[in-house]
């Protein structure tokens, strides 16, 4: 199955590297900022660091609506950080379906990414138990990375 | 060697690399830095902005200690056998957007797993005192697994 790991290429980039197991015997490709780091990734998609800029989110947004088109993966993962909303919106559209990791630094204060994520989610997960009473019954604690 | 890592944070770590770089004058042991997106420039220690992958997972492995904010570059540190001390980012000095690095320092530190230190004028005492013996990461398995379920669920649909 062809799986999409979208993240930003700091933090959020080493969760989804530390779980890369999970994804074993499937293809997979990034979709992640441009760095010195993520240039070194193999299958990767590259883009500008969006932070609070709504026109590069704009940008982003039709930049993942073309590799989505070209790639046409089954499944998106995503550990954060802004680069998760406009690929979990557009796999809503497209039904491909989603996993979402809120960040294992984050024990119980959601992400701004999280909770604009979570309506849209098809699968949820928080890595600390004290963070499931902040989202809604969707989400799941199945562990964390350490 | 000491290592100090801020990450890729768009806002920089002043406050750390400030106090870093004060101990490095004090000390009798290398200072490197990596300073990310931060303005200050250290005058004692080598310092870079980025570096790719290998290079950071490089640095951790020649450190007696690494010394970085409590995010996933404590993994990086860990992995190759090397103790960390934790400085949280705070929100009230605007290097971070809320205090979450302030929750996950704490429970870091409950269990056990790395040395943290709240006000940077305890760092230099904190370095003097850290057990410089390597550690060894135990990686928990649950969520790998559990991605594996999810995952091939999805598939089987």
């Amino acid at each position: 199955m062809k799986i999409c790991l979208v993240c930003s290429h700091g933090g959020h980039l080493s969760e989804i590297l530390h779980l890369k197991e999970a994804f074993e015997g499937h293809e997979t490709f990034f979709v992640t900022y441009d760095s010195v780091r993520t240039r070194q990734l193999e299958h990767r998609y590259l883009l500008r660091n969006i932070g609070t800029n709504p026109l590069l989110m704009a940008s982003a947004t039709l930049s993942i609506l073309r590799i989505l088109l070209k790639e046409r993966p089954r499944l998106i993962v995503s550990t954060g950080s802004e680069i998760a909303i406009p690929a979990f919106y557009l796999a809503k559209l497209f039904r491909i379906k989603t996993i979402f990791i809120e960040s294992w630094t984050r024990v119980d204060r959601p992400t701004g990414t999280g909770k604009i994520v979570y309506p849209v989610s098809d699968v949820f997960l928080v890595q600390w138990e004290q963070m499931l009473s902040k989202y809604g019954k969707k989400a799941r604690y199945e562990g964390a990375i350490l | 060697m000491i290592f100090v890592t801020v990450g890729m944070h768009t806002k920089g770590f002043d406050r750390l690399l400030k106090e870093m770089d004060k101990i490095a004058g004090n000390l009798g042991e290398e200072v490197v830095m990596q300073i990310g997106h931060t303005s200050f420039r250290p005058q004692n220690a080598k310092w870079f902005d980025f570096t790719t992958e290998g290079g950071i997972k490089e640095w951790c492995k020649k450190a007696r200690v690494v010394v970085t904010q409590p995010a996933m570059s404590i993994l990086d540190a860990q992995e190759q056998g090397t103790p960390v001390i934790v400085v949280p980012r705070l929100k009230k000095y605007d290097e971070v957007i809320n205090d979450h690095q302030l929750d996950f320092a704490r429970e870091l530190e409950r269990a056990d797993k790395v040395t943290a230190v709240y006000d940077v004028d305890k760092l230099e005492e904190a370095l003097k005192k850290t057990d410089s013996s390597r550690v060894k990461l135990v990686k928990d398995k649950r969520l790998v697994n559990a991605l594996k379920k999810y995952i091939e669920l999805i598939e089987s649909r």
